[in-house]
């Protein structure tokens, strides 16, 4: 469902003056699977595209190769000998990553390049944004994501993060920038700092294979759609599962009083139990009319209250009644004083 | 100044009646202060009569809704229908742009149907001692001759143009500043153009400056020097007959920087998103459906006084009146566990999320 929805957003793309779709994926050591999910959506919206146009075309920028330029700096020099040669490559080499304005032109040139003719737009696909954040300040790839985003000619835009790589700064900022973002998780919280016990590969094995899978997605009208689902890898890449109750987070929002307003198993068992005071007139008992005093002979058991103004429903086995403990044992249980006598007008 | 009122009860109270003032869109308040408008006439009465001239407004955003740009665009709207020159910086690299989504102040055929409901309700009968409660309201409702001191925005039709003509309206985009020094300069020219003349205030002016800590700008990493211009734009706005807005996301800040950032404001305000069809919500939320977002108040502007204001209520939602007008709600408080009252709390959200637990009003 949350795949779904996601998928959805970035072949719809963006809306006359606004800006593109942007999805953020972002996993952890703990949940290493983002990588998976990347490869799911790129093939997903490369389908989509299919579908409906001619093909896809796919234009890779190589930031991975040599993004400092050092091997053609050695090459140039002559000292290390360039032994592979490179096969015929659609992909255009960047040799500077860290200049990202360059970054930027040369991603709208290729862009440009596949929507030639059709006057359509492009979508970009960043494999990890944690290499970006390798060579590039967070404000030049926080830069560079919006303007993408800003482009006229971009369609949607997404990209894989890998959160325990950076500081909360640069996690926050992209998740500022974006307008969906998709959380691979761990379904089981392993313990931080076990590290590779023998106890804990199980659960590490597990976490390789699954992992719960949470998005946020930032609607038109102001509001924040959340969904969430279980992801589980398979030969032919990942399915996506329908999540179990317990996964979702579903805090109870109920605000935390000082009094309780739930009532417990037990309590609800007895409050059934509960006889009410004249319920019984006309079964051939006398008719006796509960005034509180203690001394009406049923046995009571010893509880005390916390709060003076709660009443609790308690029971004595079998016999449900209703126990009522005075503040004060020194007043006069229905004294025959009319209490307005006091006032003096 | 102090007119022959008629005395209605033995105890008077001692409120000088203000002079009014000439200069449309702008009001006296106590203690010698001068208000104008926000834009939106609900949180005008929350804050006690508006903007005070000389404060700067802070508005935290929430990264997740965009509804910091709602109030942004009341406030410039206001600023442009009654004729204040205006400031705007953004991290867009055309905030030019934002100019074209700034709405139109409603027509008058809007507002015939709304004062035929104000006629129906005054024949409800209302207990003799609480018809003087009453009295302000009816107050604020005229309309002193033409211009109005908030005008009611319709949000769905764009400001017209001949408002934006003829204006000084000054914009500037933050990513081309590396350093705040360009945009204290350019916040520094833009106030030396507000005439000032001893005695009487002809004219306000309007800053806005949206997102200021926004990851584009290249200057969001260097905190202390963002805050030294806050500090230096406060004491800016402070000498001169100005309001300025500005709004940050909070969580691209680091939490010592985000506290002093809350303190050097003179009125903090926070927005939130809402969860979306989020069923537990809607049961404890009446008008859940209607609503875009919640406001906060967490700290009201005083100047030259002492005395602290202290709010009835300080979460409120912002709702759409008629699908076109922002009107903010007061929420029916839920009783909250006293221990956990915190000052400025940003951290409480009503989503659904595992970062946070009980709801923060």
């Amino acid at each position: 469902m949350a795949a779904e929805a996601i998928s959805r957003a970035l072949r719809d793309g963006a809306l006359e003056g606004e800006h593109a779709p942007a999805l953020t994926i972002k996993d952890s050591i703990h949940a290493p699977l983002g990588a998976f999910v990347f490869d799911h959506i790129l093939a997903q919206l490369s389908s989509n595209i299919s579908s409906s146009k001619s093909q896809a075309q796919l234009r890779i920028v190589d930031c991975y190769t040599d993004p400092l330029g050092w091997k053609s700096q050695l090459a140039e020099s002559g000292i290390v000998s360039n032994r592979s040669t490179q096969n015929a490559t659609t992909a255009s080499l960047c040799k500077n990553a860290r200049d990202l304005d360059m970054l930027f032109s040369s991603i709208v040139e290729l862009g440009k390049e596949v929507i030639r003719e059709t006057k359509g737009r492009f979508a970009v696909a960043i494999d990890s944004v944690s290499e970006i954040l390798r060579h590039a300040s967070i404000s030049s790839a926080a830069s560079l994501l919006s303007n993408l985003r800003s482009h006229d000619q971009v369609a949607c835009l997404f990209w894989l993060f890998h959160s325990d790589l950076h500081e909360m700064k640069a996690s926050s900022a992209l998740e500022y920038i974006s307008s969906m973002v998709a959380c691979v998780e761990p379904i089981s919280n392993t313990t931080n700092g076990k590290g590779m016990n023998s106890e804990n590969l199980p659960l590490i094995e597990q976490n390789l294979g699954r992992g719960k899978f949470s998005v946020r997605f930032k609607r038109r009208n102001g509001r924040i759609r959340l969904m969430s689902e279980e992801l589980h890898t398979e030969q032919m890449g990942i399915n996506f599962v329908p999540a179990f109750e317990d996964y979702v987070t579903s805090q109870s929002l109920v605000p935390k009083v000082q009094f309780s307003l739930q009532l417990s198993e037990k309590e609800r068992n007895d409050r059934a139990k509960v006889v009410l005071p004249f319920e019984h007139q006309g079964d051939g008992k006398p008719i006796q009319i509960y005034d509180g005093r203690r001394s009406v002979s049923e046995s009571k058991t010893e509880n005390k209250e916390t709060n003076a103004e709660k009443m609790h429903v308690n029971e004595d086995s079998g016999r449900g009644e209703i126990i009522y403990i005075r503040d004060s044992d020194d007043e006069m249980p229905d004294s025959d004083e009319d209490p307005d006598d006091d006032l003096d007008i | 100044m102090a007119a022959n009122k008629p005395r209605t009860s033995s105890f008077s109270r001692n409120v000088a009646v203000a002079p009014t003032s000439q200069v449309p869109g702008l009001k006296h308040g106590p203690n010698g202060t001068v208000f104008l408008s926000s834009g939106i006439a609900d949180l005008d009465k929350i804050l006690g009569g508006g903007f005070c001239l000389g404060s700067l407004v802070i508005i935290m955003e929430d990264p997740e809704a965009p509804h910091h740009m709602l109030l942004l665009r009341n406030f410039m709207s206001q600023g442009l229908v009654h004729k204040q020159p205006l400031f705007y910086a953004s991290p867009a690299k055309e905030p030019r742009g934002f100019l074209g989504t700034l709405p139109n102040p409603v027509s008058s055929k809007d507002d015939k149907s709304r004062e035929r409901d104000t006629e129906q309700e005054k024949n409800l009968r209302i207990a003799w001692q609480y018809k003087k409660y009453f009295e302000d309201q009816n107050l604020d409702s005229q309309k002193d001759g033409k211009v109005e001191y908030c005008n009611d925005f319709d949000l769905r039709r764009p400001l017209d143009r001949h408002a934006l003509s003829g204006q000084c309206i000054d914009c500037v985009s933050l990513q081309d500043s590396p350093n705040l020094a360009t945009l204290y300069d350019r916040c520094s020219t833009f106030l030396a153009q507000i005439p000032r003349f001893d005695g009487n205030i002809t004219s306000a002016g309007r800053i806005s400056i949206q997102s200021f800590s926004a990851p584009q700008c290249h200057f969001s990493e260097k905190e202390w020097d963002m805050l030294s211009f806050i500090r230096s734009l406060k004491s800016l706005v402070r000498s001169s007959n100005a309001v300025a807005v500005m709004t940050f996301p909070p969580t691209l800040v680091s939490p010592t920087v985000l506290k002093r950032w809350q303190h050097l404001a003179d009125t903090l305000l926070s927005v939130r998103a809402v969860p979306d069809e989020d069923k537990d919500l809607a049961k404890l939320l009446t008008g859940y459906q209607d609503m875009l977002g919640l406001l906060n108040v967490h700290k009201v502007a005083r100047i030259n006084t002492q005395v602290p204001v202290i709010l009835e209520a300080t979460t409120y939602s912002m709702k759409l009146h008629k699908r076109r007008s922002l009107v903010l709600e007061c929420l029916n408080q839920a009783p909250v566990d006293g221990s956990s009252g915190t000052s400025y709390a940003t951290s409480g959200s009503c989503s659904v999320s595992s970062k946070t637990g009980a709801l923060d009003f």
